[in-house]
C-alpha cells in the first residue's frame, strides 16, 4: 500500500498545533475586532456598528451561542457537523419564512414586545441539550436544538434590524453567530478533558434558569417604579379651622362689627 | 451558594455536580413565585436557615443520601429564587438582571466546588469543616437578624 493511500496519516506537529490553537486564535481575533469597533466614540458609530454592539453582541444573544458551541464540542464530530448544518438551516428558515415563524411565536402572550421571546427559547433549548445525561440522547437532541437556535437567531436579527433593508445587518449577525459558535466549540474540543461534561451540565442548568426566568419576566407587565415607602403622618400641631369658623386662638379677636352681615351691606 | 459547592465537593461523587445543577433549576420555581407575587412567608428566615443548615452539614461532614441532599438544596433554592424573583419586576433591565444573578450564583457554586476539592485532602478535610463553622456562624447571625426584623 502506498503512503499516499493511508487513511489515517498522522498530521505533522505544525498542523496539530494549528488545529489546536485555531479556536483560541479565532476567539482572540473576534474579541480584538469587537474591541476595535467598541472603543471609538459612540457618536461616530454607523448603524451597523451600533447594531452589532447593542444586539448581535447582547448577552441574551451570546449565551445560547456559547452554549451551542460547548454542546457541539461534547458530541461526536459527525453530530457536531450535522448540528452546525442544521443551525445554518434554521437560520435560512428564519430569514426566508420569517412571517410564518413570527406568526407562530406571536401566540405566546406578550411575545411581540420582547423580540418574540427568541432569546429565552433558544437559551432554554440549548441548556436542555447540555444538561441531558445520556450522550446518545444529547447528540440527537442537539440536532433539534441547533435548528431551533438558528431559526430563533434569524428571527431576532430580523426584528431588531433598524435599517429594514440593509443586507449588511443580517450578514453581520450570521458572521458573529458562526464566529461565537466556532470559536467556543474549537477551543473546548482542543483542550478536551474527561470531566468537561460536568461543567457543561452546570452551564446548561444556568442557561435553562436564565431562559425560564427571562421568559417568565416577559409575561408579566413591566412595573415602572417600586411602590413608594409609606409617608409619615404630619404632626397635628395646628387644628385647621372649619369653614366659616376661626381657630380657637383667634376667637377672642373676632370682634362684632368687623364682619359683613350675611345679607350683604345695606345702602344708607 | 458557596456552601452548596463546598458541601457537594465534600460529599464527592455525583453530588459534586448534581447539587449545583439542581440549585438554579429549582431556583426558577421560587423566582417565578416571587415574580408573580405569590405569597411565601418567612423567606428571609428560610435563607438564614439554609446558611445555618449548610454550614452545619459541612462542619459535621454530613453525607446523606443524594436525594436527601437534593431535596434540602431544592428547599433552599426556592427561598433564594423567591427573593430574586420578587425584585425582578422592578429591574431596569430584567434580562441583564437575570443573567447577572444566575451567572453570579453559578460562579459562586463553582468557586465553592473548587475550594472544596482543594481543601478535602489537607489535614483530613478539617479546613473545609472549619469553613463550615464560619458559614454556620454567619447563618446564626442572619437568623437572629431575620427573626428580630420579623
Amino acid at each position: 500500500m502506498s503512503q499516499h493511500s493511508q487513511p489515517h496519516e498522522p498530521p505533522s506537529d505544525v498542523l496539530a498545533a494549528a488545529s489546536k490553537w485555531s479556536g483560541p486564535a479565532l476567539m482572540a481575533l473576534g474579541l480584538l475586532a469587537a474591541a476595535a469597533i467598541a472603543l471609538p466614540p459612540a457618536a461616530g458609530r454607523s448603524t451597523l456598528v451600533w447594531w452589532i454592539l447593542s444586539s448581535a453582541l447582547a448577552p441574551e444573544r451570546i449565551l445560547p451561542l456559547v452554549g451551542l458551541g460547548v454542546a457541539l464540542a461534547l458530541v461526536d464530530r459527525r453530530y457536531s457537523l450535522g448540528a452546525l448544518a442544521l443551525f445554518g438551516g434554521g437560520l435560512a428558515v428564519g430569514f426566508f419564512r420569517k412571517d410564518w415563524l413570527l406568526s407562530v411565536l406571536e401566540a405566546i402572550p406578550r411575545a411581540t414586545s420582547h423580540h418574540f421571546l427568541t432569546g429565552p427559547i433558544s437559551t432554554v433549548i440549548v441548556g436542555v441539550a447540555l444538561v441531558l445525561p445520556a450522550a446518545r440522547l444529547r447528540s440527537w437532541f442537539l440536532l433539534i436544538a441547533a435548528a431551533v437556535a438558528g431559526s430563533m437567531l434569524a428571527a431576532a436579527i430580523e426584528v431588531s434590524d433598524p435599517s429594514l433593508h440593509d443586507i449588511a445587518i443580517p450578514l453581520a449577525g450570521v458572521v458573529v453567530a458562526f464566529w461565537i459558535v466556532a470559536a467556543v466549540s474549537l477551543t473546548v474540543r482542543a483542550f478536551w478533558r474527561i470531566w468537561f461534561p460536568i461543567p457543561a451540565r452546570i452551564l446548561g442548568s444556568w442557561l435553562i434558569a436564565i431562559g425560564l426566568l427571562y421568559g417568565g419576566a416577559s409575561l408579566i407587565p413591566k412595573q415602572k417604579s417600586a411602590f413608594p415607602p409609606p409617608t409619615e403622618p404630619t404632626p397635628d400641631t395646628f387644628r385647621f379651622p372649619e369653614p366659616d369658623r376661626l381657630s380657637p386662638e383667634l376667637e377672642p379677636q373676632d370682634r362684632p362689627g368687623a364682619r359683613i352681615p350675611p345679607d350683604g351691606l345695606q345702602q344708607p | 451558594m458557596f456552601a452548596v459547592g463546598l458541601w457537594g465537593a465534600q460529599m464527592g461523587g455525583r453530588p459534586v455536580w448534581t447539587l449545583p445543577v439542581t440549585f438554579p433549576l429549582i431556583m426558577v420555581a421560587g423566582g417565578a413565585a416571587g415574580m408573580f407575587g405569590l405569597p411565601l412567608p418567612g423567606v428571609e428566615i428560610g435563607i438564614a436557615l439554609s446558611i445555618l443548615a449548610l454550614g452545619s452539614a459541612i462542619t459535621f461532614a454530613w453525607h446523606p443520601a443524594e436525594w436527601t441532599a437534593l431535596c434540602l438544596i431544592a428547599a433552599f433554592a426556592i427561598c433564594h429564587g423567591y427573593a430574586h424573583g420578587a425584585e425582578l419586576p422592578f429591574a431596569a433591565d430584567p434580562a441583564d438582571y437575570i443573567i447577572g444573578f444566575v451567572l453570579a450564583t453559578g460562579l459562586i457554586h463553582v468557586f465553592g466546588i473548587g475550594v472544596g476539592l482543594a481543601l478535602n485532602k489537607p489535614l483530613g478535610g478539617r479546613l473545609a469543616r472549619g469553613l463550615g463553622v464560619l458559614i454556620g456562624l454567619g447563618g446564626v447571625y442572619f437568623l437572629v437578624t431575620a427573626l428580630s426584623a420579623a
